[in-house]
């Protein structure tokens, strides 16, 4: 009889434990993506030379969206990598695509310069791409396969040889469940 | 005339009935009323607790444009907050929606209520079945209480077991019917039993029970007095009934303190844990419960308190706050940092060294060792090419502004590579503040023969100059020389200058210390020192010799 009231107390006892123990493991700021392996929302950005570019116009090659300002610091310490990256993958079809946000112009050329970052940028001048990526922390890496479906996200900064493994992999079109994380800045 | 003329007036006045009709009929609904309404309902993903509406972010009001925008496109509100849905997830919704899993939100805490409310009225309903039966024992009938009293009489004779006369055998049916009146009060109480159960069962041992009563009556008593084995065994037994109540009672008192204990330290434990966010990335509770690096009041306290006594340049005092910090959080980056800073002021550049390098094995980017690491490369090691990598990994961190700079600065500063490789090991640096060789001190130190036996062999030998002019504060140069040997000649220059920039000119006090421990910074009895006797010493002076000669109390 006593084994039986132990055994019901626990049974109610423990998952309340267990769901409580669950919410402290958890970051609390983290926003699951509902966008895994759903298809990228076009978007048109105007590059830092002037010229403009469609995200439809890359459909055919995996692409590489990065979402930086130069006032984030893991964005300054993944710069290196990323075009590090670049440079090794940019004879295959792949694309890099950086997008600036909530920043000046000023400060984010002179982040392109000091890190001689050589793929196209641009800025998101109203905060829709932000938005209609469910950016919440920078760096944020969106993956997208050939046929413009995003495989796999990373939030905060990301290292050079991810970045390439993941950009063959969505180069398959292969879709990666779990989102990456690292150090991230909120956004403003 | 008169009936043209009230038709015009009905006219006119239907006339401005239906204008103001057509004015009034559907009011155009305030944009932003309707944006403000649907950032209400949506979650800010800056802020996090603070809706698009009252969020002050530059996102929530990049979400409020869009919001607005969906509206004057013609979109419903559900429209657009499944849009913001289908980008951030659900999470958005300050309301989570009634379909789905989200539902279970919604549904749990009426579930958890009924549950709750049924648990209850179960418990009250045995609470009051229990009083009853209690009532019920002591109003029963007359003769009904007169049974059960006699039945469970502890003081009469006992059964034999070995015994087969009819005595015996209505002694073992009345103990038997005494155990199954005892289980049917048990199981009734226990809400085993329906009360109408309970009753009929009762009645029917009761009624054998008197009739056994009653032929026992009948027959003449036993001459023989009880055994004793019988009588231990109802003593045994009673012993049993009263220990089982007594046991459900100490189940009832050990559950209660128990979930009070659990519940009283849960609320200790998570207040105790919870703090302000160290950072962006920081959780908001410490200690134990999320594994992370705690920070209580005390710890920050220490440090702040360690870094003020940093700033006055009060550094024993510094150091004892920054050792609290870490004898509680050994690996709190910023007390190493700031440690490694002491030592660079004490000219401990091996120690300093460590301290940095040990808050980067915590914080590999920690901006203040990164910097303190480069300029212990720098300044004490001379290895030019260790701190050019340190400032430039520093650099990558740093946003513009004037610490950038500043940073920009040093590197521009700190030699070539190849010219640092042409120069021996031991010949001073280039700078523009001291060029020439007169910008040194250099001398003879010796220790007095009385003093000889007092020293350490294991002691380190601080050369220390503090300008003149000033009172106090930290040195203009220090040296430092391991388990030396005497007499030493030393020279003191500007690459033993502790603050960079500062230039190695005017007047100085020289004094030297022979410490027993090597930390320059604390000072422990039987320490040796010695100061050069014609203090102040121009910079750039010669056989500056000083004589080791007092012993520290």
């Amino acid at each position: 009889m006593p084994w039986r009231r132990l055994a019901i107390t626990l049974a109610i006892i423990a998952p309340i434990l267990a769901l409580l123990a669950y919410g402290f493991t958890r970051d609390s700021r983290y926003i699951v993506s509902p966008l895994i392996a759903k298809p990228a929302t076009p978007f048109t950005i105007t590059l830092y030379d002037g010229h403009k570019l469609m995200l439809d116009d890359l459909r055919g090659k995996a692409v590489f969206v990065n979402f930086w300002a130069s006032w984030c610091l893991p964005c300054r310490e993944e710069a290196r990598d990323l075009e590090t990256a670049w440079q090794k993958v940019k004879d295959k079809n792949m694309v890099f695509l950086g997008v600036a946000l909530q920043d000046t112009d000023k400060n984010s050329l002179e982040f392109l310069k000091e890190f001689n970052v050589t793929y196209p940028n641009g800025k998101d001048e109203s905060g829709k791409i932000a938005v209609d990526y469910g950016t919440w922390g920078i760096p944020e890496s969106f993956f997208i396969d050939p046929q413009g479906r995003i495989t796999y996200k990373h939030v905060g900064g990301i290292r050079a040889a991810l970045v390439i493994s993941k950009l063959e992999e969505a180069a398959k079109g292969v879709v990666s469940a779990q989102e990456g994380k690292g150090d991230y800045s909120a956004i403003r | 005339m008169k009936k043209m003329s009230l038709r015009s007036v009905f006219v006119f006045f239907l006339l401005i009935f239906v204008f103001a009709g057509s004015l009034h009929a559907a009011p155009a609904p305030d944009l932003d009323d309707q944006t403000r309404a649907i950032a209400t309902e949506l979650r800010c993903v800056v802020c996090q607790n603070l809706s698009v509406a009252d969020s002050p972010s530059e996102m929530a009001q990049q979400m409020r444009a869009i919001v607005r925008e969906q509206l004057q496109a013609g979109k419903s509100p559900e429209q657009i907050k499944d849009f913001f849905v289908s980008k951030s997830g659900e999470w958005v919704l300050l309301k989570p929606k009634t379909s789905g899993f989200s539902a279970l939100l919604w549904i749990l805490p009426y579930v958890v209520l009924i549950v709750g409310i049924i648990a209850g009225l179960w418990f009250v309903r045995r609470w009051v079945a229990k009083k009853k039966s209690a009532q019920d024992t002591s109003t029963q009938s007359p003769v009904s209480q007169q049974v059960r009293t006699e039945l469970m009489r502890h003081d009469i004779e006992q059964p034999d077991l070995e015994d087969s006369s009819t005595r015996a055998l209505l002694l073992r049916e009345r103990a038997r019917l005494r155990n199954e009146l005892t289980d049917l009060d048990f199981d009734f109480q226990s809400g085993k039993l329906s009360e109408s159960d309970y009753a009929g069962l009762k009645q029917e041992i009761e009624s054998k029970a008197a009739a056994i009563i009653q032929r026992l009556d009948s027959l003449p008593p036993k001459a023989v007095s009880k055994p004793a084995a019988a009588s231990r065994s109802s003593a045994r037994k009673a012993k049993a009934i009263a220990g089982q109540s007594q046991f459900r009672r100490w189940q009832i008192i050990a559950g209660g303190t128990f979930l009070m204990l659990f519940g009283l330290a849960l609320g200790v434990m998570l207040t105790k844990s919870i703090r302000p966010r160290g950072s962006e990335n920081d959780t908001m509770t410490g200690d134990f419960l999320t594994g992370t690096t705690p920070a209580s009041s005390e710890v920050r306290a220490a440090l702040n308190e360690g870094k003020q006594a940093f700033d006055k340049q009060d550094y024993p005092k510094a150091i004892d706050a920054f050792k609290k910090v870490l004898a509680t959080d050994p690996n709190n980056p910023e007390a190493h940092s700031y440690m490694g800073f002491i030592l660079i002021q004490a000219g401990h550049g091996d120690g300093a060294l460590m301290a940095f390098d040990k808050a980067l094995s915590q914080a590999p980017n920690f901006p203040m060792a990164l910097w303190g690491k480069g300029t212990v490369l720098y300044q004490n090691k001379k290895d030019y090419a260790g701190a050019r990598d340190i400032f430039e990994r520093l650099l990558n961190l740093v946003p513009p502004g004037e610490e950038r700079n500043e940073i920009v600065k040093v590197l521009a500063e700190i030699p070539a590579d190849n010219a640092e490789k042409s120069r021996s090991p031991g010949q001073p640096k280039p700078t523009a503040a001291a060029g020439s060789s007169s910008a040194q001190i250099s001398g003879k130190i010796s220790i007095d023969p009385k003093l000889k036996a007092t020293i350490d062999p294991n002691a380190a030998l601080f050369i220390i100059a503090r300008p003149a002019a000033g009172a106090g504060g930290p040195p203009l140069a220090v040296k430092k020389i391991d388990r030396p040997t005497f007499p030493l000649d030393y020279t003191l220059s500007q690459e033993n200058v502790m603050m960079q920039g500062m230039p190695f000119t005017g007047k100085i006090n020289l004094t030297v210390r022979l410490d027993k421990d090597g930390n320059p910074v604390t000072r422990t009895p039987g320490d040796l020192t010695g100061d050069y006797k014609k203090n102040p010493v121009e910079v750039g002076a010669k056989n500056v010799d000083v004589v080791i000669d007092q012993i520290m109390h």
